[in-house]
């Protein structure tokens, strides 16, 4: 090779990382944006703002619709998107779902499911008003031809006017921060909240200001964002929330390190393309490419520990990670089963039984209301029972169904074609120790911080094993011959639910399931009173990727086939919300819950479960302990105030009580009774 | 208590105890014995590594170096939930009972996690199920909870919380009791309960060692009192001596 | 004896735990009263009852006759309250000028009272010794001029002669018809002319009458 030639290729070799580069800035100046969004929210709200990518999705719908519909001029459409309309959404939320739980002094979990109600919610609307069908033609404001750089390199412009929004952003927040009345009173704010307050800053003006910035950016990524994709209710936000890795990198705090890892992030996935290992690597290579921000958001979440942003200084070491509420009756256990829990169990029964009657289109449906009441199931052993959070219980669903497939397929290595039922049981008994993958985590870990790192591995499942080549071709689930009827394929269903059940009940009952309420309840006191807390984590989170896995795999083998879509990590958000909000640790709950997903959507029109749901999660300020707690008495009074013991009173201090005591007489007669204690 | 199916008796002692955080030693090398039988209190101000050497104790903070025995067993290297079972029992300053598990229900996890087995069926499970049932109503009976066992934990006063975590701790069969700042929360009246509950667990030959604020209580309680500063025993020996020591007022503050 | 603010049969719960267990306290109008208790007694939790800084679980707060449940901390601060807290009382990261500057308006008379803060204003709260941060926390409530004001052990960490000046300021202030409530561990001597001397003991009141009546010896000024 002459000397010029090698020249030729370093050159080459130089400007095609240059070009990738570029291009690789088109994602990592939107994942920039997403960091920055939702750092400043964070810093100025104390809550991270999950509903981040629902928020992108939402706006850019608008955006769409605005421009492509009802035929706006593109620049009014986005000024109306950015500068009205999201500011306004992030407001509303604050005042309508997170100003309350503040008020009521709720912990970072039950802020969470807030934050997922919103999520799901807005997903819901967005599928009512829009269709589930992935949409094209997403205004591209600044899309065009390439600018050209020296040295022959093309540059977007729309990644030009990202980079200038990250550089405005910035400089606006410092200077903002830096040289107003109201940057001194957010940086009070961020320092000490509670010394804030004390010093007259109104904290709730704060952080509307802060949810406002924080949905303002976020529908910034969603513009930017929806050129490059079509359109779908579930694309848009996973993408978004995957680029909470940058936030997470940066602990919540710093907005130039947000800034470099969403940049350095975009560029990496970008060169990872010259990577092209031969043979049996390569789909593993392509793969990691195209999902650099899922390893990433992974890695974070387990290096972040077990605290993120300073989460949990304030909570009690033993803080309930949600507000459950037993009610009596399912405390005296099956034995006596009062008045409401009877009740329930018998709505449960009938609503299970009725589809014995449906046929056709109804019945297939209602095939998946017993596979999906046994995946919310595992969510009440982990959440409900153990107390632990798991926003990845989708992705163990569809381990079950994509083994019960590859095994009934023949394509397990060794292993020779498999009937349904004994493949869906090595499924399951295989799957069960992948509970481990988010049991392990959970040891050290609470709050916000497992629930990022379970939805990272839920996530991880979609991508690195679900939508893969060998997972979505040539794939047989195909039932028995004796359960190919629907009818008795149903009834088979409701043999295996009531096992699930049976299995439940087991873990709520007795030894263990006192042990396991006790360490929902309080964790060190768990301890203390000599239960194996990590033992019986990782036995919760086994116990449940098995009972996820068995309700994935009906699902599989009621509709025939193995659908990624259908154990979508968004999809698992929304099924952790619907157990939430039924009661998290209420089995029967559950199953209603599976019940009511199933029928709303089937019954009215897609989206409607979603959008109830959300709502209810979202109000989770209001309604705290989700539904099944609502036939329940609000805690009793108060026994009756001993009398205080008398005080020793110096002539002084008789005075001063004589004082009060006449103003209080005062005051009594004014206001009348109300004022009597 | 039915001492047929108790522990023997057992002391606690810490040798050499050093714990440290980025460098800093919290604790630096300290020995630490709880007697059977005895009441002994660990008292320093803030930040003196009292709370360390509780955890330290209690097997929720593994140390540095130096040794914890429980009865002349080695309990160094065990997690906390294991010292539980061998009879190292502890409460919270910041109550620890299962708000939506029954006051009986509280006491029974106690009870019945004082062995690691579990579903054993047969004689031997039916015995271990007597057996749990008889300390359940045991520990019950002797704080008076009998009348409150099946109301819910989460809704009563500071006051039966104390005693339902005490029971809860006692129905496990402890030979130790670590408590942390056992009357925080409490009125005057409760606390002179609690005095006569904690000498009455000394008298049946238990080991009792508390963290404690309140030098008052203290002087009222402890037969033995250890002093700490900075990481360090200043004092140690018993009560009325120790308390007096010009080194711990000092450090301390007015005492009594 | 007028009074400017008052708990009644007051009760503060933390979790499990209940720190106040139903107290009168009565705290006169332009008139500095002390609350004495040691670790544990309530102190705290009765001032941060008064600011709002824990939500009463039964009994009332009382302002000038009304009730203040409605009134979150903000909203108190802006009728004219203010409290120092004992421990970070300063915003670590903000410079001390900015600390006294979130105050409110009086800083020039703060840095009248305190001149040894003159020198710190561009520093960095954050990076002040424990005393310096707690002349900086008590120089911002009363650089907000309060009506109300209330102090948990503002002598930690400063000097006894600073300590003096501020009880003196504290005295001429009540006359001036501030109000002003004081938590201590016992009484300093140089509050001998405090009005009223509350005692808590384990959540309750155990004395309440004039600093020159025979306190119980524990609390007593030391000799």
């Amino acid at each position: 090779m002459t000397a010029a030639a090698q020249l030729a290729t370093t050159t080459d070799s130089l400007g095609l990382t240059v070009d990738l580069a570029l291009a690789g800035l088109t994602v990592g100046s939107a994942a920039a944006l997403s960091g920055i969004g939702l750092v400043v929210c964070h810093r100025a709200t104390g809550v991270l703002n999950i509903a981040q990518g629902a928020q992108a999705m939402a706006v850019a719908y608008l955006l769409r619709d605005l421009v492509v519909v009802r035929h706006w001029p593109v620049w009014p459409a986005v000024a109306c998107c950015l500068l009205l309309v999201a500011p306004a959404l992030g407001v509303l939320l604050d005042v309508l779902v997170y100003r309350p739980l503040q008020r009521r002094g709720a912990g970072p979990a039950e802020t969470m499911v807030a934050g997922l109600g919103v999520f799901v919610l807005l997903i819901g609307v967005a599928v009512l008003l829009w269709g589930a069908a992935p949409l094209a033609g997403a205004p591209s404001p600044l899309g065009g031809a390439a600018i050209r750089l020296p040295g022959g390199h093309g540059l977007r412009p729309d990644t030009v006017a990202q980079l200038a929004a990250i550089l405005l952003l910035g400089l606006t927040v410092f200077a903002a921060t830096r040289w107003t009345r109201f940057g001194l009173r957010l940086r009070a704010v961020v320092d000490d909240r509670r010394l804030a307050a004390l010093t007259g800053v109104d904290a709730d003006r704060v952080s509307a200001a802060g949810w406002a910035f924080g949905t303002f950016t976020a529908g910034l990524v969603g513009i930017a964002l929806a050129p490059y994709l079509l359109l779908d209710p579930y694309g848009l936000p996973l993408l978004v929330m995957e680029t909470m890795a940058v936030a997470v990198a940066a602990r919540l705090r710093s907005i130039p390190v947000a800034v470099a890892t969403g940049l350095g992030l975009g560029i990496a996935q970008a060169e990872l393309t010259r990577l092209r290992p031969s043979g049996q690597l390569l789909p593993l290579v392509e793969a990691v490419q195209s999902n650099l921000f899922v390893v990433a958001l992974l890695a974070t979440a387990l290096l972040a520990g077990p605290r993120i942003g300073g989460e949990g200084a304030g909570e009690g070491a033993g803080a309930a990670p949600l507000a459950v509420r037993r009610t009596g009756d399912e405390r005296a256990g099956g034995g006596g089963a009062g008045g409401s829990g009877r009740l329930a169990g018998a709505v449960c029964l009938v609503l299970l039984l009725l589809p014995l009657g449906f046929r056709g289109n109804d019945l297939r449906s209602a095939l998946l209301v017993p596979a999906l009441a046994l995946v919310l199931l595992s969510i009440v052993v982990v959440t409900g029972y153990g107390g632990q959070i798991s926003l990845g219980q989708a992705g163990y669903a569809g381990l079950g169904a994509l083994g019960t497939a590859l095994l009934m397929s023949g394509r397990v290595p060794g292993v020779p074609s498999l009937p349904a039922a004994p493949a869906l049981l090595i499924a399951v008994l295989a799957t069960a120790p992948l509970g481990l993958l988010t049991g392990w985590p959970a040891i050290r870990r609470r709050g916000l911080a497992l629930a990022l790192v379970t939805f990272a591995v839920g996530t991880a499942m979609s991508r690195f094993v679900f939508q893969q080549p060998y997972a979505t071709t040539g794939l047989v689930l195909d039932r028995p011959s004796f359960l190919a009827g629907d009818r008795a394929f149903y009834l088979a269903e409701l043999l295996l639910l009531g096992l699930g059940l049976l299995t439940v009940r087991a873990l709520h009952r007795g030894r263990l399931g006192r042990a396991l309420t006790a360490m929902r309840d309080h964790e060190p006191g768990a301890v203390a009173a000599g239960v194996d807390v990590p033992g019986l984590k990782l036995l919760a989170f086994v116990a449940g990727a098995a009972l996820a896995a068995l309700g994935g795999g009906l699902i599989g083998l009621a509709g025939r086939a193995f659908d990624p879509a259908a154990f979508d990590p968004v999809r698992g958000l929304l099924w952790f919300a619907a157990v939430v909000v039924a009661g998290a640790d209420s089995a029967l709950a559950a199953v209603l819950a599976a019940a009511l997903l199933i029928g709303l959507d089937a019954g009215t029109v897609a989206g409607v479960s979603a959008v109830a749901v959300g709502a209810l999660a979202a109000a989770i300020g209001r309604l705290p302990g989700g539904l099944a707690a609502l036939p329940v008495p609000r805690r009793r009074p108060p026994p009756a105030l001993p009398a205080l013991p008398p005080s020793r009173l110096s002539p002084t201090g008789r005075r001063v009580r004589a004082a009060i005591a006449t103003r209080q007489a005062g005051r009594v007669r004014k206001t009348g009774e109300d004022g009597a204690s | 208590m039915n001492n047929s199916h108790d522990r023997p008796a057992a002391r606690l002692t810490a040798r050499g105890v050093v714990r440290r955080y980025g460098g800093i030693e919290a604790v630096g090398g300290v020995d630490l014995v709880a007697r059977p039988g005895r009441i002994t209190a660990l008292v320093g101000p803030n930040g003196a590594g009292k709370s360390t050497l509780f955890d330290c104790l209690a097997g929720t903070v593994r140390p540095d170096a130096g040794r914890v025995l429980l009865g002349g067993r080695d309990v160094t290297g065990l997690p906390a939930h294991r010292r539980v079972r061998l009879g190292l029992a502890r409460t919270f300053q910041q109550i620890a009972v299962f708000p939506t598990l029954s006051v009986a229900d509280n006491v029974r996890v106690g009870a019945e996690q004082r062995t690691g087995r579990a579903g054993r069926t047969g004689p031997a499970g039916r015995a271990e199920a007597r057996d749990v049932a008889e300390r359940t109503v045991e520990a019950l009976r002797l704080f008076g909870l009998q009348g409150l066992a099946a109301e819910p934990a989460g809704a009563q006063p500071t006051g039966v919380l104390r005693l339902v975590e005490l029971a809860r701790a006692l129905a496990g069969g402890p030979r130790v009791l670590l408590l942390d700042e056992p009357a925080a929360g409490l009125d005057a009246a409760q606390t002179a309960r609690l005095v006569s509950v904690l000498r009455g667990l000394a008298e049946r030959g238990m080991a009792l060692l508390l963290v404690e604020h309140d030098a008052e209580l203290v002087a009222e309680l402890a037969d033995t009192v250890y002093a700490m500063a900075a990481g360090r025993m200043v004092a140690a020996g018993p009560t009325a001596t120790v308390l007096a020591d010009p080194r711990v007022t000092r450090a301390w503050g007015a005492v009594g | 004896m007028p009074v400017e603010a008052a708990l009644r049969s007051a009760r503060v719960r933390y979790g499990p735990l209940e720190a106040l267990h139903g107290v009168d306290l009565a705290f006169p109008s332009a008139a500095v009263t002390v609350l004495l208790g040691r670790n544990g007694a309530g102190r705290t939790s009765a001032l941060h009852a008064l600011a709002g800084v824990v939500p009463l679980s039964g009994g009332q707060a009382l302002w000038r006759g009304r009730d203040l449940g409605g009134l979150s901390v903000h909203q108190r601060v802006r009728r004219g309250l203010a409290l120092v807290p004992a421990e970070r009382g300063v915003f670590g990261s903000l410079t001390v000028a900015e600390n006294l500057g979130l105050g409110g308006p009086g800083h020039d008379e703060v840095i009248e009272l305190f001149p040894e803060l003159a020198p710190l204003l561009p520093r960095r709260a954050g990076t002040l010794s424990g005393g310096q941060q707690q002349l900086v926390a008590v120089g911002r409530a009363l650089a907000a001029c309060p009506a109300l004001l209330l102090l948990d052990e503002p002598e930690r960490g400063l000097a006894p002669a600073v300590a003096a000046r501020l009880h003196a300021h504290l005295l001429a202030a009540a006359t001036d018809g501030r109000t002003v409530v004081l938590a201590a561990q016992s009484l300093p001597r140089t509050l001998a002319g405090a009005a009223v001397v509350h005692v808590l003991h384990r959540g309750e009141v155990a004395f309440s009458g004039e600093p020159g009546e025979p306190l119980p010896k524990r609390f007593a000024t030391p000799r």
